[in-house]
């Protein structure tokens, strides 16, 4: 399958740690982040985590409903940029 | 109002624990978790003490396959935090609820690479669903309460809490909540009743069905729903390695175990099924082999609690997002009964024409396969029967009558050597009503071995079977099969030595009871003296070191690869 940019847009619990569980998870798949952009939201208690992955799309696909399993995720949607290359 | 007590988070510790229902703490003292030791000597739970931490991880782990509850394990920071990683990652994979507490060097030390100091919320991330690290002792009473929600909840699996010493000592008024509130984790999914309409609709007009069901189905305590649809539409049921036990294997209707080393005529029933049940499974890549030609002719239904899990491996005709047991309880009502006459009697040929059988391969020494049979006759398909990994573990998948969910306990997804004896040890905690025996072959003895001194000194009459060819049995096989028989590094047993150690004499050393059978005509008589004595008892036995398990599907082959011999 061709390798796309996949943008993942985080919202979770403004906690230590969580950061490090999101990436680990899409780092743990050998996949290279090409960006990351973490800020507050208007709610201090949640953070948003914008993540510009390069991989292959299933694959991509799945990392968002694993990423829903993780206790201090509240939401992540996923979209495809463009195609590498 | 009742004044709330100040006491050190220690001591709030065991409360918690007690709250959230524990009735036994595995664990191992160490300098990072004196204060919670100290505060030990009030707790209403029993305490057992492993020899090693990765032991007593395994142990909470057996506790908890064979119980249902959580089990939960308490070590210390550092080296006793990583060792309890090969357990925590054991119990992820095959999805065990567990809760594991270690020592952390007091916050204030925390990066400066101080004595015994391991980041193990870091380390322990990919082998748990959750790692806390506690900051404050008052956070702990809460933390306890939703680590035991977290670990039971959705796919269960183990979370690590980590509490830094100083945390320990602290006071605290903080109590254990009434109610656990997570703000994002909410993993209860309930089918749409389009959903059951649909599966109830598939499952009527199918020719040929089968019922696959995983540890998910025996996670959800769903055995008794599923053999009442079985039973109802007559449709026959195969089962992963996990989930062996999910249904009575006396029953006609099973087919046994599918996968690379399952029987062919659950494999045969798979490749040639127009509907597939698929309940609490993974389709991992040991069941399904190559995955462009599995169940080709099969509609799926895949019924899971973990939405990432349906679509993973096999696009699915309907994927159902829920509790296995309440969707099949409810598509129950809606199925019509039925028979299937042809499509059964052509399963009942593949049983007739490809059972699961051996040769012995030279005579007067023991077929491995003869060792599980006898225990399996003594013990009539009611006692737990704990394997480690490798040849073993499918021979006693494949020669043990498999009647009830819970009984059969084995590292499924991470395949971990030294599983067996610790976790039969769990087990046998859980379930003193019931005889409890380990499987093992003698590398993965040797790896946990310690642990029998402590069943010998918690007086648990587990039986411990140590098959022993002398070899690493499954990886010799495949060297035998696929790497031109270079058996590298793969021969325990030296030429013209006896076999060391002498296991035998180990058990003794340990305090245990031990008989070594080398003579096939005492097997059976030995195993039956074993398993009915009163206290820890190991059996050698030598087996031929050639034999190999089969049937196999070799590693991306397709079922029409399986191999007999």
């Amino acid at each position: 399958m061709n390798e796309t940019i996949q943008r993942f847009d985080c919202f979770v619990e403004n906690k230590p740690g969580v950061l490090a569980r999101v990436i680990g998870l899409i780092s743990g798949r050998g996949y290279n982040i090409q960006a990351l952009n973490v800020g507050p939201t208007e709610d201090g208690t949640v953070s948003r985590m914008r993540i510009d992955v390069l991989g292959n799309e299933k694959v991509l696909n799945q990392v968002i409903l694993q990423l829903r399993n993780q206790v201090n995720v509240i939401e992540v949607t996923g979209r495809k940029r463009r195609s590498a290359r | 109002m009742k004044t709330i007590r100040e006491r050190t988070g220690a001591v709030a510790l065991v409360e918690a624990l007690e709250k959230a229902g524990t009735e036994v703490l595995f664990g191992y003292p160490g300098g990072a978790v004196i204060d919670i030791f100290d505060s030990l000597k009030d707790a209403k739970f029993r305490f057992v003490l492993g020899r090693h931490e990765q032991g007593c991880a395994h142990m909470a782990d057996g506790y908890a396959r064979s119980s249902g509850k959580v089990g939960v394990c308490l070590v210390t920071s550092g080296p006793g935090a990583t060792n309890v990683v090969t357990g925590l990652g054991t119990a992820y994979l095959d999805g065990v609820p567990m809760v594991m507490i270690t020592g952390q060097v007091p916050l204030a030390q925390i990066g400066t690479d101080a004595f015994q100091e391991a980041d193990m919320s870091g380390i322990s991330r990919a082998v748990t669903k959750h790692s806390f690290l506690v900051q404050s002792a008052d956070e702990i009473p809460e933390t306890v309460a939703q680590a035991f929600y977290i670990a039971t909840h959705g796919k269960p699996g183990p979370v690590v809490i980590d509490i830094p010493k100083n945390c320990q000592q602290a006071l605290t008024k903080a109590q254990y909540p009434e109610r656990v509130n997570l703000r994002a984790y909410h993993p209860e999914y309930t089918a749409r009743p389009q959903q059951i309409a649909r599966f109830a609709k598939l499952l009527n007009e199918a020719k040929r069905p089968v019922i696959y069901a995983g540890g998910g189905a025996i996670a959800a305590f769903a055995s008794g729903d599923l053999t009442a649809l079985a039973r109802k539409a007559q449709i026959p049921v195969a089962t992963t390695l996990m989930g062996l036990g999910a249904f009575d294997q006396r029953d006609p209707l099973s087919l046994g175990m599918a996968g690379m080393h399952g029987a062919p005529c659950a494999n045969y029933a798979i490749d040639e099924a127009d509907l597939i049940v698929a309940m609490g499974v993974r389709f991992s890549d040991r069941v399904t082999g190559k995955i462009s030609k599995y169940a080709k002719k099969a509609k799926i239904v895949h019924i899971d609690c973990n939405p990432a899990e349906v679509d993973k491996n096999v696009t699915v005709h309907l994927g159902i997002v829920a509790d296995v047991r309440d969707v099949i309880a409810n598509v129950n009502s809606r199925v019509k009964a039925n028979e299937h006459p042809e499509w059964l009697a052509r399963i009942a040929q593949w049983k007739q024409d490809y059972p699961i059988s051996y040769q012995p391969l030279h005579p007067g020494v023991i077929m491995p396969q003869q060792a599980i049979e006898a225990i399996n006759k003594v013990s009539d398909g009611e006692a737990i029967v704990v394997t480690d990994v490798g040849q073993q573990q499918m021979w006693a998948a494949q020669y043990v009558t498999h009647r009830h969910p819970r009984r059969f306990l084995t590292s499924g997804g991470m395949g971990t050597m030294g599983f067996g004896i610790p976790a039969a040890i769990g087990a046998a905690l859980a379930r003193p009503d019931l005889k409890t025996i380990a499987i093992c072959g003698d590398g993965g003895a040797q790896m946990t071995f310690e642990e029998v001194v402590v069943a010998v000194l918690e007086k648990l009459p587990i039986t411990i079977v140590v098959i022993n060819n002398g070899c690493l049995g499954m990886v010799r096989q495949w060297q035998e099969l696929f790497y031109k028989k270079n058996y590298s590094h793969t021969i325990l047993k030296e030429k013209g030595l006896p076999y060391l150690p002498d296991f035998v004499k180990l058990a003794k050393a340990h305090g245990a009871a031990a008989y070594r059978v080398i003579d096939p005509a005492k097997l059976e008589s030995t195993m039956k003296k074993a398993i009915n004595a009163k206290r820890t008892t190991l059996v050698e036995v030598i087996v031929d070191p050639d034999a190999n398990v089969y049937p196999m599907i070799p590693g991306g082959k397709s079922v029409k690869e399986m191999i007999f011999k």
